[in-house]
């Protein structure tokens, strides 16, 4: 499929357009279908949406602690928590790629850089979402920001400046492929040629292109530690929090973003083979090496709710041991057991393959969606117990239920997240044009 | 220089709450908020029990957590000791609500002018008030206060932003107490400058033994209690004002 590039003559039938790889351009029923529910499932969303920009957050399960008896942050900021969460990976593995020089990993840069752009503009849209004056938000978390404020990193560190150079970093390597696609003339050759903005793949261009690019990733992975830290500290700096207040929440974010992340990446991952029909570049190699790095991360993260339970059973009192026996054998306690469960037997899949070394990707497909389902479970719990169970004031214990707006948000955002991977993938090669092409063009 | 305290004499609490029905209709708040709010809890098994009252205005705190955390500096600390929240600036995200050790922070969850108390659409009410709107705010207060000139007062409940005890800056400006302490039937409140060690307020802390809610935590109040003791873990709020908001 990749020598319709260079050579149109070889398209296998006799059309008026030359064939561009991956199905791109090329709408099948099965895309239309997908891209039609998603955008039922964003318009629902944003009904929900802009009708709690009308009645104000009154309209969600959210209200105030303490003589409310409510929780103020509830499923938005949660998986405000989650997508950045899932940004993780994508530009990790995109980053660890470009610095190590992984040739056989390449396949998955793009799609992976992809995900970090989506899922941190999700993350804004959330946290607006989540603000009573959306608009004003806009204006004066700039206008006024206080970098003194946990939620500077958040804001401004996180949707600014990571989402910025994470978009920066896609675009670069869509140029690339954009420029030769450009030399096609189809229907989307206008489009290719705005994108690649001038650049033609010259030797010369491609070795500032590679510089640019390695430079870049090395500046995107300290910038990674601090978003995703700053994202603990929101809630590690609390001391007024039972539940909150922790050292490790910073460290135990990061590492729950990298499973997250890398369960999604590897969901994706085996849609584009199947879909874009890319059996031979994302073989079992690649989805073996996501696998052993989930298992790693997964290890770690095991081993901080392990550290964590034990010091907040042996050591906590008062109020601190209210919140864990809420989360442990209260109210919330088919979360945190749902979602250990899956945890653990994820990971018990996953060392299985890894001492049999036989991969299935089926199989990781679905360890990459439980990972996620027990994310979210655990991002919850990060957000909610600590506020309907952990008033420092004799207040009665509260509760917290969602309701269907909240639902609507983020059943909307999700949409809207793989709508936009939808149409990205019938534009830009999802997987990057391999080396030969580019041989063969230059 | 004048810096403000408050001062709680728990010897002198009897629950009453008339201060929490003070501070509604001096700031107009809202259904379900509670600038002041005051704890009935109760200790023991029968028949060894104890009943004790707790006031909780916001407590003003000079080492404010909820000043740390906001993100655009519309929870802000003034010289004279007072914690306000500008809610002009206010962008509704709620951090200081979370990192509040005393949840005395009320978000406006509607819109104000629907979640006022009493059933307004009522026809016989309509036909007292000729339709007019209710005094859900007070636009007396709606106006830039203090050095800064900021919008600080009580006259501010707007969808979407963050309110609290504001010691009743707009009455405390020119020299009248907070609604609360004025309203007090046995002068269990008492308020006024501390910074000057000879204040009837400043002996009166000097003479009784005292202390303040979740000192341990190190945000060092301005509210002072005196006679009594911190609520232990043991004890159970009754009677509580069951005040939530609907739509």
């Amino acid at each position: 499929m990749t020598t319709a590039v260079t050579q149109p003559d070889m398209t296998r039938e006799e059309v008026d357009l030359p064939t561009l790889p991956q199905g791109i351009g090329h709408l099948t029923r099965g895309w239309g279908v997908f891209v039609a529910i998603a955008l039922a499932v964003v318009g629902f969303g944003t009904y929900a949406f802009m009708y709690q920009q009308s009645e104000g957050e009154i309209v969600t399960g959210l209200r105030n602690v303490g003589t409310m008896g409510g929780a103020p942050w509830g499923l938005y900021v949660a998986f405000l928590v989650y997508f950045v969460g899932v940004s993780f990976a994508g530009i990790t593995i995109a980053a660890l790629i470009r610095l190590f020089n992984l040739q056989a990993l390449r396949p998955l840069a793009r799609m992976a850089e992809l995900l970090t752009v989506v899922s941190l503009v999700l993350a804004s849209i959330a946290i607006l979402a989540d603000l009573g004056q959306p608009l004003r938000g806009i204006v004066n978390l700039f206008r006024y920001a206080r970098p003194q404020s946990p939620f500077f990193g958040t804001f401004v560190l996180v949707i600014s400046g990571y989402l910025f150079a994470s978009l920066v970093y896609l675009y670069l390597g869509s140029r690339r492929d954009a420029a030769i696609m450009a030399r096609e003339s189809t229907r989307l050759q206008g489009l290719h040629s705005f994108v690649a903005a001038g650049y033609t793949d010259t030797p010369a261009e491609r070795d500032r292109h590679e510089r640019a690019t390695f430079w870049l990733a090395l500046a995107i992975l300290p910038m990674l530690i601090v978003a995703h830290s700053t994202l603990g500290f929101v809630f590690g700096l609390q001391i007024g929090r039972p539940g909150w207040f922790s050292a490790l929440q910073a460290p135990a974010f990061v590492v729950l973003a990298g499973v997250s992340g890398i369960g999604l990446l590897i969901v994706l991952a085996a849609v584009v083979r199947s879909v874009c029909d890319e059996r031979d570049t994302l073989d079992e190699y690649v989805f073996a090496w996501l696998g052993r790095f989930l298992a790693v991360l997964t290890i770690a993260y095991l081993y901080f709710v392990l550290t964590e339970l034990l010091t907040s059973t042996y050591a906590a009192g008062g109020r601190e041991a209210d919140v864990t026996d809420a989360i442990l054998t209260g109210r919330y306690a088919w979360i945190f057991w749902g979602s250990t469960i899956l945890f653990v037997v994820s990971l018990a899949g996953l060392l299985t393959q890894l001492l049999t070394k036989r991969w299935n990707i089926g199989t990781l497909v679905a360890i990459g969606i439980a990972v996620n389902l027990a994310a979210i479970g655990k991002r919850f719990l990060i957000v909610v117990p600590s506020q309907t169970d952990g008033m420092l004031l004799p207040y009665e214990t509260g509760s917290y239920t969602p309701t269907w707006v909240e639902y609507g948000v983020v059943l909307g955002l999700i949409a809207l997240g793989a709508l936009a991977i939808a149409v990205f993938m019938k534009l830009i090669p999802i997987v990057e044009l391999p080396e030969e092409v580019e041989a063969d063009a230059s | 220089m004048t810096k403000y305290t408050m001062v709680v004499d728990l010897d002198r609490c009897q629950g009453c709450r008339a201060c929490m029905e003070a501070c509604k209709i001096e700031n107009n708040t809202t259904e379900g908020v509670f600038w002041m709010y005051v704890f009935r809890l109760e200790e023991g098994e029968y028949p060894n029990t104890q009943q004790t009252y707790l006031p909780r205005p916001c407590q003003h705190c000079d080492n404010a957590p909820c000043v740390k955390v906001c993100p655009v500096g519309a929870r802000y600390k003034r010289e004279d000791g007072l914690v306000l929240t500008d809610f002009d600036r206010c962008i509704g995200c709620r951090y200081c609500e979370l990192a509040c050790p005393y949840g005395v922070n009320y978000f406006n969850w509607g819109k104000p002018e629907k979640q006022h108390y009493g059933e307004w659409d009522d026809p016989d009410l309509q036909a007292v008030t000729g339709g007019a709107n209710p005094p859900w705010s007070n636009p007396d207060l709606a106006r830039p206060h203090g050095d800064e000139q900021r919008m600080v007062a009580g006259g501010g409940h707007h969808k979407g932003v963050m309110e609290k005890c504001t010691f009743c800056v707009h009455l405390v400006e020119r020299g009248e107490l907070p609604a609360c302490v004025v309203t007090c039937p046995v002068q269990a409140l008492r308020f006024g400058n501390t910074d000057d060690p000879e204040t009837p307020v400043s002996r009166f802390i000097r003479e009784h033994g005292h202390f303040r809610l979740l000192d341990e935590l190190g945000t060092e109040p301005r509210v002072v209690y005196v006679g009594g003791q911190p609520p232990s873990d043991e004890v159970h709020e009754i009677e509580l004002v069951h005040a939530g908001v609907e739509r």
